[in-house]
């Protein structure tokens, strides 16, 4: 138990480009400009894209997860009781037309010199399963529960917790 | 004391006004009308029921009596008008929420245009039928007022019906009544804190410092702000910060004389773009639509029968000066939204069918003449009448418009 207690505090202070995903061409990455086809056909294979200005830069814009794609391909209710800009975007009524129109632009990021327990603490308070890691609005990698877990669980199997990265 | 008749008839006229509010709301939304008229509606009927039929009656069921209390009394009382005014604060609250300034930004040339027409016409049309009928300066600038800003959501199911949301127009109207509303919001600060010319400067350099000290300054710290009250880790405590600064806001910006909600709508729009407004804007909607904005609209329904009763011999006078406005304001949008539409490179056609976009009015009209009223620019049966007229006028625009959006339309491919 107290060697429990202490892989994870280990694990808590690890810095997030330590365990993140580095192969950023790997990355589900579009362009805000792209058409909104290419969205629909890269989510229909992955849960999420980055949206990035442009992908020689791959400055990040925003993010397009399924529940976006949802709202947008669903029939168009406009709700009778709204005040402020209404969200008109729709496939259906032809106003989603690019990844733009489309993404979200508020994104829950990581730097990656922050320590894993505050990019954790992120995922909680914003119910996230995956965050990106951006440097100087450059888009470097991604975080995910899934390789946060499979990281985690190896080292518990006496596998060191860096051994991909140093590998 | 809390535990007084008095609390306890208020939160009776409450739970009353929510279930009223909300099934008139909803059967407005199945008649493909604006729900915010069923609710001012619930009020016109509730007060009607309060003066008519049950105020201090008793009823005897078996051997209990049960006496109803005077809801014409509770519905100007000060703690129902409270819930009414924080309804305010919310609904602008949540305007600024939703107002994004990148998308703003990137808004055509074209929507600038319309709004600067669609606000300068209809306020002076307002402005010179008050002087006409014999209405003050004061109460004239008001009604221009009420005039100026566009209330989208008829338009924007009208244009989403016909499939031409995504033309030019649509997304001109929808710019547009964007930019009006803003600048009708910054309108009526200037009006209740205005008295005289020097006023008019003065409560400019007001508004001035306001945007620039609490939206400018508040911009570059409400992340370190946010973050603070992110730190708290108590159930909705993050929300409970927000509250606070929706608050302080209206507060700061009642005690400069520029009035208060003014600063619901910039701590709206300063929490609005920042990320960290993802996690409470459910909340915050959850807490504005579900409870105090609904209260608002039935308070101003409410307030017609209640203010200070109706005098037969002015029923002319009354009558006139609503179809005055009424046209006023279809006529002011349509020729100043679509000068500005022209003056944007639109043809005639096109110009016709943003103006006619844009001639809704709802929540920005209701609220200048309710807080004209509170603030006592507008007293007796002015008000009374300003506000019968407004009522109507977002009765008629909203019923109207869908009608004239379809006839512009008829001839397109």
């Amino acid at each position: 138990m107290v060697k429990q207690n202490k892989l994870i505090k280990e694990f808590y202070e690890l810095k997030v480009s330590q365990l993140m995903d580095k192969r950023v061409w790997d990355l589900p990455l579009i362009e805000e400009k792209e058409d909104i086809h290419h969205v629909l056909s890269i989510l229909g294979a992955r849960n999420h894209i980055w949206v990035v200005k442009d992908m020689d830069r791959k400055e990040l814009v925003g993010v397009i997860t399924e529940h976006d794609v949802l709202s947008i391909l669903a029939p168009k209710h406009f709700p009778s009781y709204v005040f402020g800009m209404p969200d008109i975007r729709s496939i259906q009524h032809g106003t989603a037309n690019t990844a733009g129109d489309v993404m979200a632009n508020k994104i829950i990021m990581c730097d990656p010199d922050e320590k894993i327990i505050d990019a954790l603490m992120r995922m909680v308070k914003f119910k996230l399963r995956r965050l990106p890691v951006v440097k100087d609005k450059i888009i470097v990698g991604e975080l995910t529960l899934h390789q946060l877990i499979r990281k985690y669980y190896s080292a518990t199997q006496y596998h060191p917790i860096l051994e991909d990265e140093e590998g | 004391m809390i535990y007084t008749d008095e609390f306890f008839n208020v939160l009776f006229l409450i739970a009353i006004a929510l279930i009223f509010a909300r099934v008139l709301g909803y059967l407005f939304h199945k008649l493909k009308q604006p729900a915010v008229i069923g609710e001012i509606i619930a009020g016109i009927i509730l007060s009607g029921l309060s003066i008519f039929i049950f105020s201090n009656q008793n009823f005897i069921i078996f051997n209990y009596t049960i006496s109803t209390p005077d809801l014409g009394e509770l519905f100007q009382s000060s703690e129902f008008v409270l819930f009414a005014e924080i309804g305010i604060l919310f609904l602008l609250f949540i305007s600024g929420l939703e107002t994004s300034i990148s998308k703003l930004k990137k808004t055509e040339k074209a929507s600038f245009y319309v709004a600067i027409g669609g606000v300068i016409f209809p306020l002076v049309l307002g402005f010179l039928s008050g002087i006409l009928l014999n209405f003050s300066v004061i109460e004239s600038v008001v009604i221009g007022l009420i005039l100026t800003a566009t209330s989208v959501g008829v338009t924007v199911r009208t244009l989403m019906d016909l499939n031409v949301l995504n033309t030019d127009i649509g997304a001109t109207i929808l710019g547009g009544a964007v930019f009006d509303d803003i600048i009708g919001i910054i309108l009526l600060a200037f009006v209740m804190g205005i008295g005289s010319l020097m006023d008019a400067v003065w409560i400019g350099i007001k508004i001035a410092i306001f945007f620039i000290l609490f939206l400018y300054i508040g911009l570059k710290i409400i992340d370190k702000v946010l973050s603070i009250g992110e730190k708290l880790l108590l159930p909705k405590s993050f929300l409970s910060i927000t509250l606070a600064i929706l608050i302080l806001y209206s507060f700061f910006a009642y005690e400069a004389g520029i009035s208060g909600i003014i600063g619901a709508f910039v701590a709206g729009i300063l929490i609005g773009q920042n990320v960290r407004s993802t996690k409470i804007i459910e909340d915050v909607k959850a807490i504005g639509y579900g409870f105090f904005i609904p209260i608002f609209f039935v308070y101003v329904g409410s307030s017609l029968f209640i203010d200070k009763g109706f005098e037969i011999s002015s029923f002319d006078t009354t009558i006139l000066f609503i179809i005055l406005i009424v046209s006023m304001s279809i006529v002011g949008k349509i020729v100043g939204c679509g000068m500005g539409a022209r003056l944007s490179g639109m043809n005639n056609k096109e110009a016709l069918q943003v103006g006619v976009g844009m001639i809704p009015r709802m929540e920005l009209a209701l609220i200048i003449a309710t807080a004209a009223i509170s603030h006592g620019i507008l007293t007796g049966i002015v008000a009374h009448t300003i506000l019968l007229t407004t009522i109507i006028l977002t009765i008629v625009t909203s019923l109207l418009t869908p009608f004239l959006i379809k006839a512009t339309f008829k001839n397109k491919n």
